[in-house]
C-alpha cells in the first residue's frame, strides 16, 4: 500500500516539475494566460481540469492496456480519449445542473475550455509513458492539475507588473506572457536538469 | 457580432492570427516547430483535421444544444486524426513519428472549439469555407516563420539542406519557442498598429 502510494506521490511530483504541462510542453497555454487573470477563474479551471485529469487518467488505464501494445492501437487513442472525457463532461454537467443549478449556469457556456484542452488531453496521451500502473496513472493526472495551477499562480503574480505602461504597446498582453513563460520555462529545465522528448 | 456576411475577411492571415494575435493552437508550434519539414506535417495536419471537421459539423443545426455540437466536433476530429497520421507516416515518416504527440492534440485544438462557435456559426457555408481556409493560411504562415528561424539557428538547414554550422542550439527547446513566438507576435503586433496609424 505505502508503496503504492509512494509511486503515485512521484508520479505526482513529476509531472507538477519535471514535466509541467504549460512550461515543458505548453499543453493549454492559452487557456492558462485566460485563467490566470483572474483569482476565481484559476480555482474553477483548476478544479476542473484535475477532477477530469485524475478521474479520466484512471478511466483510461484499461483502455490503454488493451489497445497501446497492439500495432495500429494508437490510431483509436483520441477517439476513446474523447469518448471518456466526453462521458466524464456530461457526468459532470448533469450533477452540477442537479445540485447546484446557480453554479451550471455560470460555468455551462466556459466548461468546455477547461474541458476539451491540451492540458487534459496532453496528460492521457503521456501517461502511457510515464504512469506504470494504475497508481502511476492517477498520480500523474492529479499532479498534471496542480502544475496547471502551479502555472497559473506564477502568471497571475506577473499578470500586473507586465500588463502597464512601461511595457512597449505592441508587448503588452499576450507577447509579453509569452516571453515571460519563456524564461520560466528555461528556469524548469535548468533545476531539473531535463531536456523535453515528445 | 463579427463582419456581416457581405463581406468576405482576410483578417484571420494577420490581423486576427490565430498563433501570433489569438494565441490558439500555440502549443504545437512552439514545442514541436523546430524545423520547416516539421512546419509543413503540423500545417497538413491542422489542415485535414480542424478543416474537415469544421465543413463536416457546420451542418450540425444550431437546435443542438451546445454541449453537444462541442462533442460532434471533437468527435469528427478524432476520427478524421486516423486517415490524416496515415497519409502522413507514408509522406513525411520521421517527422511525424516525432511530432505525433501534437498531431492527436490537433483534435482538441481551439480553432475548432471557440472560433466555430464565435463566428464560423453566424456566416453562410460558402464564406465559413473560404475564410476558415484563410485562418489555416494564418497559421501555415507562423508554423513556417517559426521552423524557418528555428532550423536555421538549431542546425544551420533548410529543408535538410546544409547551409552554415548551428548558429544556436538551444533554439530547438520549448522556452526559445516561447520566446520566439513572443517576439514574433509583438513584432505582428507592431507591423498592423502602424498600418492602422498610417
Amino acid at each position: 500500500m505505502a508503496e503504492v502510494f509512494a509511486r503515485m506521490v512521484s508520479l505526482a511530483m513529476i509531472s507538477i516539475f519535471t514535466q509541467n504541462a504549460i512550461f515543458d510542453r505548453a499543453f493549454g497555454i492559452n487557456v492558462a494566460i485566460y485563467a490566470s487573470r483572474k483569482t476565481s477563474h484559476i480555482i474553477g479551471f483548476t478544479v476542473a481540469i484535475t477532477l477530469m485529469t485524475t478521474f479520466a487518467s484512471a478511466a483510461a488505464y484499461p483502455f490503454d492496456l488493451m489497445l497501446l501494445p497492439s500495432e495500429n492501437g494508437y490510431l483509436y487513442m483520441p477517439l476513446i480519449y474523447v469518448g471518456i472525457v466526453g462521458v466524464l463532461y456530461l457526468l459532470g454537467l448533469f450533477a452540477l445542473w442537479g445540485f447546484f443549478p446557480k453554479t451550471y449556469y455560470k460555468v455551462n457556456k466556459y466548461a468546455h475550455l477547461a474541458i476539451f484542452n491540451c492540458t487534459v488531453f496532453g496528460a492521457l496521451f503521456l501517461n502511457y509513458n510515464f504512469g506504470k500502473g494504475f497508481a502511476g496513472y492517477v498520480g500523474y493526472g492529479f499532479g498534471t492539475g496542480i502544475g496547471f495551477f502551479l502555472a497559473c499562480f506564477l502568471l497571475n503574480i506577473a499578470h500586473e507588473r507586465l500588463n502597464n505602461d512601461k511595457i512597449p504597446r505592441a508587448f503588452r498582453g499576450y507577447p509579453i506572457m509569452l516571453v515571460f513563460i519563456g524564461i520560466i520555462s528555461l528556469a524548469f529545465n535548468v533545476l531539473v536538469g531535463y531536456t523535453a522528448e515528445f | 457580432m463579427e463582419n456581416n456576411s457581405k463581406s468576405f475577411s482576410f483578417d484571420g492571415l494577420l490581423r486576427q492570427n490565430i498563433v501570433l494575435m489569438s494565441g490558439l493552437v500555440t502549443a504545437p508550434i512552439i514545442v514541436a516547430c523546430t524545423t520547416m519539414k516539421r512546419a509543413l506535417v503540423l500545417v497538413i495536419s491542422f489542415f485535414l483535421i480542424s478543416y474537415v471537421s469544421m465543413l463536416i459539423c457546420r451542418v450540425i443545426p444550431r437546435k443542438i444544444a451546445y454541449t453537444f455540437r462541442i462533442l460532434f466536433l471533437v468527435i469528427a476530429a478524432a476520427g478524421l486524426y486516423i486517415p490524416t497520421v496515415l497519409l502522413l507516416q507514408k509522406l513525411f515518416p520521421a517527422e511525424t513519428s516525432s511530432v505525433m504527440l501534437y498531431i492527436e492534440l490537433m483534435t482538441v485544438n481551439l480553432l475548432l472549439l471557440a472560433k466555430t462557435e464565435s463566428r464560423f456559426y453566424l456566416i453562410p457555408y460558402g464564406k465559413m469555407a473560404a475564410e476558415a481556409l484563410v485562418y489555416i493560411a494564418g497559421y501555415a504562415l507562423a508554423a513556417f516563420a517559426v521552423g524557418f528561424i528555428r532550423e536555421l539557428l538549431a542546425y544551420g538547414t533548410l529543408f535538410d539542406l546544409k547551409l552554415f554550422g548551428a548558429v544556436l542550439p538551444a533554439a530547438r527547446s520549448p522556452f526559445f519557442g516561447f520566446v520566439l513566438v513572443g517576439l514574433l507576435a509583438a513584432a505582428c503586433r507592431a507591423f498592423i498598429g502602424s498600418r492602422k496609424e498610417s
